[in-house]
């Protein structure tokens, strides 16, 4: 089979095809951008220049509000800690980063407490399940902060002081009596007569209790 | 099964027993006469939902948390205190018995103090369980919930949360029952009757822990394991108790390398539902005071030079007069490790006689509990076949003389409290080899002195007082470098020039169920990875 030629046209003007005006175009807007944040910047008109960056760390940027950062302990009205050591959140917590030794509370009133309470800032992966998980509104993420770099590993563990030097005494209201039901629920459908309405999140019927396998 | 109480075993159909046709559900089936309903409906799956019914106790139908339609029933009857009849219908989804189990269930909750964060028992509370398998709905009480005492100390081993208890009485039949002491009652009425000690009395039976077991809730909680763990964090694998010759099946609840408890799993021929709280303190030994390193003369040295030193020394001993050898075996050890030894010395070593040690005579009940506290003395007797001495004869025959080397393979009871144990002139002896579990006198005293297992860091059986032969699994990692027996016997036979060729304890254990005939209908059971109580329902 014979090899033919085919003959493309090049689109465009002349102008276009000898390129150099491009370039010389595309110069001149790198010169502009240029000489506007260079005299943006002398001038002190930084804001109104097009420089994306920050100078970090003399200045700083503010995080969203709902920003999860470094972990802080929450307090009582007595400035105890809010924690009571239910494991929730080393249970949940997919780094496990979080240590808890729990101690019986001598007053009484509480019973539990955390004798240890450490984070690992360096395994933590910021995911915030352990404030999800935590339902005594002890633990939080909410500080805008974040792990501060350290020169040994052991220095971005935190301790229980350290965390709870962030805390601020809590204004969810402990022992469960809070928002009322009647408000909560208000349009949601109740008990039902009969057993088949099942509202949302709503019983599944009995899971199987699992043999250990031991026999 | 398990501990698990929600259904017994089911009884397998047999001539002798009656049959009665149940359809449940809308599927038929027969059960022996007498099965109690609620068994009955548990074990197609229907999962009725109970709170005071226990398969081990007498059922007061005090909870109604069990109720059920039954076609002709004016109305939904206690499934827990019903036996199945034949031909009855039962319907256990009918609307109207849902209804009147989740009214219950909101009934038991109006005082409830709902402090799961900070409850032992969350995790494997029936409560919790009922609670997001029948209701998971947002409470409509909002009034003011009573108040009740919360850390009652009501005995020794037990605290006691008046708030949390949800007046199903097991606790009270178990005490009755089982323990056969009436120390606990309710007291008061209405919204404001509680649980309670009897006047004068204090909750301090010794099968007390059992009401921590069996409260369905966590109302009734365990001193010992108060606020060390979660439940969900442990892991279990069964066993059986150390602590006395009955040999209670049990759960070991471990995590992270540690026995945290020990609760009892359901053997209606040996311990049902239960054990004895000595037994469950038994586990402590397995962390205190452990020997981790072989030693020779008194420095820790690595295995291999240990062994070395251990078959050089019996071997000069052996090589001046095999008589003056003596070998001393423990109840305490598992069928495999004394088969083992008795094998090196009988068989290879060709000793006529060795001792046998064990932990003190101790009290004893018609319950459970027996006087003797080792858990495999009718194993070490018929391994041991006619060839034992006693720990006073070892006494004299140090005393004489007649002894020069000894090697002890288990410390336990070997220097006793008291008597003649407590006598012995270890320092007589010229050699002393010990394989043993701890840092005690008789292995301080040993010129090599090998880490050994304990019961529950190995594998092997134990023979209970019945001469039944029962598993014991290994549920933790062995401390420091310790071995398994038959691991070190084998060992130390290849040094003294014998051939024991045991590679793991299952071959142990074939070969001894092939040569003593009290093993010959022993089972050694399917391996086991350890269950995690995150994913295996509720204990309740
Ligand atoms: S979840 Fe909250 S209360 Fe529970 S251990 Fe964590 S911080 Fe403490
Ligand atoms: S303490 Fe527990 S077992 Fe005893 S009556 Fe209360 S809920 Fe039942
Ligand atoms: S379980 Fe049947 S009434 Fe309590």
């Amino acid at each position: 089979m014979a090899v033919g030629v085919k003959v493309v046209n090049r689109p465009g003007s002349l102008g276009q095809q000898a390129y150099l005006p491009a370039i010389a175009e595309g110069l001149g807007v790198t010169f502009r951008h240029f000489v506007k944040n260079f005299f943006g910047n002398v001038t002190g008109q930084r804001k109104k220049t097009d420089i994306a960056t920050i100078e970090y760390p003399e200045e700083k940027k503010a995080y969203p509000e709902r920003n999860r950062g470094l972990h802080r302990l929450m307090l009582r009205d007595d400035g105890q800690v809010r924690c009571v050591a239910c494991m929730m959140c080393p249970t949940v917590c997919p780094a496990h980063c979080i240590t808890i030794v729990p101690e019986e509370a001598p007053d009484g009133r509480i019973e539990k407490r955390p004798m240890i309470f450490e984070i690992d800032e360096l395994r933590c992966v910021v995911c915030g399940l352990c404030v999800e998980a935590c339902p005594c509104d002890a633990i939080r993420m909410d500080t805008l902060d974040h792990a501060k770099p350290t020169y040994r590993r052991g220095d971005a563990i935190l301790d229980k002081e350290e965390l709870m030097s962030r805390g601020v005494r809590s204004t969810a209201v402990q022992g469960g009596v809070g928002a009322f039901w009647r408000e909560q629920v208000a349009g949601q459908p109740q008990t039902p007569a009969s057993g088949e309405v099942v509202p949302a999140g709503a019983p599944h019927g009995p899971t199987p209790l699992r043999d250990h396998g031991h026999k | 099964m398990t501990t698990t109480p929600i259904t017994t075993t089911p009884t397998p159909p047999s001539s002798s027993t009656e049959m009665v046709t149940v359809t449940i559900d809308g599927k038929t089936q027969q059960f022996p006469k007498g099965t109690v309903l609620l068994e009955a409906c548990n074990q197609m799956g229907a999962g009725v939902p109970f709170f005071c019914y226990h398969p081990g106790l007498t059922s007061p139908a005090v909870c109604r948390q069990c109720l059920v339609d039954v076609k002709g029933q004016p109305k939904p009857v206690p499934s827990c205190y019903t036996p199945v009849a034949d031909k009855m219908e039962v319907m256990t989804k009918s609307p109207r018995a849902l209804d009147v189990r989740r009214q219950m269930l909101e009934f038991t909750l109006v005082n409830h103090p709902i402090d799961c964060p900070i409850c032992d028992k969350a995790g494997e509370c029936l409560l919790q369980k009922h609670y997001f398998d029948w209701d998971a709905k947002l409470a409509r009480n909002d009034g003011i919930k009573i108040k009740k005492a919360k850390v009652v100390d009501i005995g020794p081993r037990i605290v006691l949360d008046q708030e949390r208890c949800i007046l199903c009485t097991r606790c009270i039949r178990v005490c009755d029952e089982v323990a056969k002491t009436h120390q606990l009652e309710m007291a008061d009425r209405g919204d404001h009757e509680i649980l309670t000690t009897a006047p004068g009395h204090k909750l301090d039976n010794p099968y007390s822990l059992n009401t921590v077991d069996v409260c369905p809730v966590g109302a009734l909680t365990s001193k010992d394991f108060r606020f060390e763990m979660r439940v969900w964090e442990l892991y279990t694998t069964p066993s059986i108790c150390p602590g006395c010759a009955t040999g209670c099946n049990i759960e070991v609840h471990h995590s992270r390398g540690k026995i945290q408890r020990l609760v009892p799993r359901q053997n209606d021929q040996v311990n049902e539902h239960w054990m004895c709280d000595e037994g469950r303190l038994t586990y402590k030994r397995v962390h205190a005071e452990r020997l981790a390193a072989p030693m020779s003369g008194g420095a820790p040295v690595d295995w291999d030079e240990a062994l070395d030193d251990a078959g050089r020394v019996l071997r000069a001993a052996l090589d001046a007069g095999s008589a003056g050898v003596g070998v001393v075996m423990n109840a305490q050890s598992t069928n495999e490790d004394l088969y083992a030894l008795a094998r090196l010395t009988f068989d290879h070593l060709g000793l006529g006689k060795a001792y046998l040690a064990g932990l003190d005579q101790g009290w004893s009940d018609d319950i459970l509990v027996s006087a003797d506290k080792n858990p495999n003395t009718a194993g070490a007797m018929a391994i041991g076949a006619g060839r034992l001495r006693t720990l006073l004869d070892l006494a004299n025959d140090l005393k004489s003389g007649a002894l020069h080397t000894l090697l002890v393979v288990g410390t336990h009871g070997v220097i006793g409290k008291d008597g003649a144990a407590g006598a012995l002139p270890l320092d007589r002896l010229t050699t002393l080899v010990v394989i043993g579990t701890h840092r005690d006198e008789v292995s301080a005293a040993a010129k090599v002195a090998l880490p050994l297992c304990e019961w529950a860091e190995s594998d092997g059986t134990f023979t209970n007082r019945l001469g039944m032969v029962q598993r014991v699994r290994a549920a933790v990692p062995p401390a420091g470098d310790s071995l398994p027996g038959w691991e070190i016997l084998s060992h130390l036979a290849r040094k003294l020039g014998a051939t024991m060729e045991f590679t793991e304890a299952k071959t142990v254990f074939a070969e001894a169920k092939q040569k003593l005939p009290f093993m010959k209908d022993a089972e050694w059971g399917r391996p086991l990875l350890p269950v995690q109580l995150r994913f295996a329902g509720s204990r309740g």
